[in-house]
Order: C-alpha cells, then sequence, then structure tokens
C-alpha cells in the first residue's frame, strides 16, 4: 500500500539520500540531499538508518495525502506546514500535508518509516533528472515506506520534537568561513580583499549544481586547464561573480577557485535562498 | 616510468579532505589512477582526473605524508599494470549545425574539417563535466577554435563536437559551448546500467581514462 500521494509538486520534489560515492571519476557528481543534516535528521526522528532515501521539497506550493495511518518526520526549511518542522509525529490516513509558504531555508525534508521504497544508482537513491538518474516527481506519483504497514510504533506518543539548540539556525549569521582554493595564489591580494570585505547576494540562477552571487565583480586570472573540482568551491567565471558548486556540479572545470567552504558548512549554503546576503572571511 | 615521482610531485591541499597531485607526466597521471583502483591509500574515497593533475579525495582529514607515503609505495608490481590500450571505434553522421561556423572561423573546407577531425587516434584525457563525457587528446591543430562565448542552453547526448584543444562528445543533454560537428549513435552513458552492483562500468561508460578512440565517418 502506498503511503503518500504527491497531490502538488509546488516548485520541486525528488527522492534524496547521502548520495553517492566512487564514480566522481567517470562524472557522476556525489549528489544526495543539499541539507545532508537535515535529511539524516528526519531519518533520525523516525529510527531508520541515516542514509535512508526521504523526500526533498524545494520551496512552497507542494501538497501530500497522506494514504495510511503512520508517522512521518519533517526538518529544513520552514515551509508553513500544518506539521511542525524538526519534528517526528503520527498522522492519519486522509490527512494533507501542505507547505503553503516559504518562511525560511530552501530545502525541507519528509521522511517515513524505513525510508522511501526507490531505485538506486551507484548505490544511492539520490535523483539526479540532469544527469539521467531518475526523474522529479510528478503530480499523482505515490510513494511507498519500506516499512509501510507494520504496526505503528510508540502509537501512544503524540510526536517527537529534535532538542531546539540542534536545530540550525536558517536566516541569520550568513557569514561563512573559507579555506584557500587550488588557485588562491593566482589570484592578486586586492581581489582576495575584495571577497571578504563585500557583500554577496545569493542570485537567482541557482540550483542543484550551483549558486551564483552577485557583488562587486571580481578580477579573474587567466583561465586554467580544467581540473578536478569540489562542491563548496567558490569558481570565478569570466564576468567575474562567484559561482558556489553545490553537489550536482560538474566534477571537474575550468573556471579558477579561489576558495573553498567548509563541508561542514555546506548545508547552510544550501538553505541561503536567492535573495540571501552573504559574508565571507579567511579562516586563518 | 614513475621510480622518481615522489620527487616530481607537487601536493596541494583542497578542501578538508583532497589533495591535489600537480606537475604529473601525462603517463603517472592515468597510472596514479589506476593505482588508486588496484592498491587504494588508506581511508580513500575517490580520485578524478583533471587535464594536468590528479585530486585524490579521502573519506577523512588524512596528513600529506600519508600521501606521499602511498606515493612512494607505488612500486614495480602494480607499474607493471598498464592501461589496457582499448581503442574505441566511433560511428559519426557529420551534419552537425555548427559546420559552416567551423570551416568559416579555420579558412577550411567542410569536407577538410571532416578530414581533420577524423583523422588522429585520440586518447581520452579525463572524464568529466558530465557523466561519461570523454574530453580527447589529439585534435589537430587547425582545428583548435575558442569556445562560444554564449554558450548554448541545451546540446543533445551523442552530439560530436570540438572545443579548446580537445574533442569530444556529449554524454547527456547538457548546456555547453563546443561546436557542434556531427553526431553518433553510440550511448556514452547508460544510467539504468548503474542500478546493479555488479554491473561492470563498461556496460555503464562506453569511456575510460587512456582509452583510444577513433571517429569514422558515416
Amino acid at each position: 500500500m502506498a503511503t503518500i500521494e504527491i497531490l502538488a509538486t509546488g516548485m520541486g520534489l525528488s527522492i534524496q539520500d547521502q548520495g553517492r560515492s566512487g564514480w566522481r571519476r567517470y562524472g557522476v557528481p556525489p549528489g544526495g540531499a543539499m541539507d545532508r543534516y537535515a535529511a539524516q535528521t528526519a531519518n533520525r526522528l523516525l529510527g531508520n538508518s541515516k542514509d535512508a532515501p526521504v523526500l526533498e521539497i524545494l520551496m512552497q506550493g507542494a501538497q501530500l495525502r497522506v494514504l495510511e495511518d503512520t508517522w512521518v518526520a519533517l526538518t529544513g526549511a520552514d515551509l508553513g506546514s500544518s506539521i511542525r518542522s524538526w519534528t517526528a509525529c503520527r498522522v492519519q490516513a486522509g490527512t494533507i500535508l501542505t507547505f503553503p509558504v516559504n518562511r525560511s531555508g530552501l530545502w525541507a525534508y519528509l521522511a517515513v518509516l524505513g525510508g522511501i521504497e526507490s531505485e538506486h544508482w551507484f548505490g544511492s537513491a539520490s535523483v539526479d533528472s540532469r544527469n539521467g538518474l531518475g526523474r522529479r516527481l510528478e503530480c499523482g506519483d505515490y510513494l511507498f515506506a519500506v516499512a509501510s504497514g507494520t504496526e505503528i510504533p510508540y502509537s501512544g506518543i503524540g510526536r517527537r520534537v529534535l532538542r531546539s539548540d540542534l536545530q540550525p539556525e536558517m536566516a541569520n549569521a550568513n557569514e561563512f568561513e573559507l579555506l584557500p582554493g587550488p588557485q588562491f595564489e593566482q589570484f592578486t591580494e586586492a581581489v582576495r580583499a575584495e571577497l571578504v570585505g563585500s557583500q554577496w547576494t545569493v542570485a537567482a540562477q541557482s540550483d542543484r549544481t550551483g549558486y551564483r552571487l552577485s557583488g562587486p565583480v571580481l578580477e579573474v586570472p587567466d583561465s586554467i586547464l580544467s581540473e578536478p573540482v569540489l562542491p563548496g568551491s567558490l569558481q570565478i567565471p569570466g564576468n567575474g561573480q562567484p559561482i558556489i558548486t553545490m553537489i550536482d556540479g560538474p566534477t571537474v572545470g575550468g573556471y579558477a577557485k579561489i576558495a573553498i567552504l567548509q563541508e561542514a558548512d555546506l548545508d547552510h549554503m544550501a538553505q541561503c535562498r536567492p535573495g540571501t546576503e552573504l559574508k565571507f572571511r579567511w579562516k586563518i | 616510468m614513475l621510480t622518481n615521482l615522489n620527487d616530481l610531485v607537487r601536493i596541494r591541499e583542497y578542501g578538508e579532505r583532497g589533495y591535489l597531485l600537480e606537475q604529473l607526466s601525462d603517463e603517472a597521471r592515468i597510472a596514479i589512477e589506476r593505482a588508486t583502483t588496484l592498491q587504494p591509500p588508506e581511508a580513500f574515497a575517490e580520485c578524478v582526473l583533471g587535464a594536468k593533475n590528479v585530486l585524490l579525495l579521502f573519506h577523512r582529514s588524512v596528513t600529506p605524508i600519508l600521501v606521499e607515503n602511498w606515493l612512494r609505495s607505488l612500486t614495480a608490481e602494480w607499474q607493471g599494470e598498464q592501461q589496457e590500450q582499448l581503442c574505441i571505434e566511433v560511428p559519426v553522421v557529420y551534419d552537425g549545425t555548427d559546420l559552416e561556423e567551423v570551416s568559416a572561423r579555420t579558412g577550411l573546407s567542410v569536407d577538410r574539417v571532416i578530414e581533420l577531425h577524423t583523422a588522429p587516434l585520440y586518447r581520452v584525457r579525463m572524464i568529466g563535466f558530465t557523466p561519461g563525457f570523454p574530453y580527447l587528446d589529439g585534435l589537430d591543430q587547425r582545428l583548435h577554435l575558442d569556445r562560444k562565448s554564449a554558450p548554448l542552453s541545451r546540446i543533445e547526448p551523442g552530439t560530436v563536437a570540438i572545443g579548446g584543444s580537445h574533442a569530444g562528445i556529449y554524454s547527456v543533454a547538457s548546456p555547453g559551448g563546443w561546436y557542434r560537428l556531427g553526431r553518433t549513435e553510440l550511448s556514452l552513458f547508460q544510467p539504468e546500467q548503474a542500478c546493479s552492483s555488479v554491473t561492470p562500468f563498461r556496460s555503464i561508460f562506453s569511456f575510460a581514462a587512456g582509452d583510444s578512440v577513433k571517429f569514422i565517418a558515416l
């Protein structure tokens, strides 16, 4: 029996887990949940393995119908849902889950008991539709919980909430520490200072492959030969406006990389929606 | 070939758990990639080839000493392991939208462009950009053109193209700034084959770094 029916996709729904490893040498990016911590936490709230497939919800507009009495967990962006974020709760057959307004962050995660049944590519259920690994969900699709039909555990408990100090802030403190990137030395000292001395804004042309920033035009060194690119890298293309490579981004690229974010900050970066103002500082 | 590798290679940190090995010969670059599958270093996660360098990515932060020691350990036992010399023949229909533009920019006739593109035995320098996309060395100098200043938003998979000093074949529908010379029916990436963990990579990807490639005009 299906657990959830997609009534409306809103800005975009896909199945994600913690991504794949070992295939970048063939050009396959790691992929996975844009906010890995939030996806893991949704699973932890249900007692699933942390890399179980979850539903990734981009911004507002999705509507889901629950088809059986079960438990779900919701984490990540606050999309104004009737169920509280960073919480696992019981839901009854017939409940409609809505995500009407994007209050903070960009990506929310809904976990079901045991994870969502899904195909796997290179050992991961993470959909990467650009690269032919599955497709985004459509209206009328059904999601099947791996542990569907099992007796509902903890039926006497109303809900489980993640300790509030473990719930990340989505909107505040958008200052990120930077490590030098492979071409750090090819940028002038003035450009390195300008990067950390300026205010940057996340631009609208951002997606799972990369977030574009707008701000002062940085002077770009000569182009480089194509070389490996890691998620979190600040690439500076010809127009002098940084692109932060995200987890579906290309495995190699020819833009100079002035810096790279710390890995632990990638989740927070992913939740910075277009229009968010950012500052950087060099990690000494 | 790699006896003195450790004296030549430059190791550069990239992120918290990556190292770029730089200043490598072409042979060393391919040999190191092979070595990561045959005799990987401790905590090894992934290897990615660049045009002139190699990225080693680990599961956790490791010291550069570990990388140096691993490079030193790469001895005769695997140096003998040569890359299998596969030559992959790629049938091409030369009806690309950009043939005329390439002809105009190079001052060569369309027929001559096709002739020069099919003549070489290319070598896969690396795979990347998109899954299975081969960067091919060996493009005739007369066909070296700067990439388009305004990339197209969609290039179809199987499009045979040239950009800079490389030839290539688009593996999935993607944006791109290379010149389109033709198309091939050959499938470069078959994601549906990637559902099983026992599928050999040759059933998923047509090319691997180090392969030779020959274009055959249809």
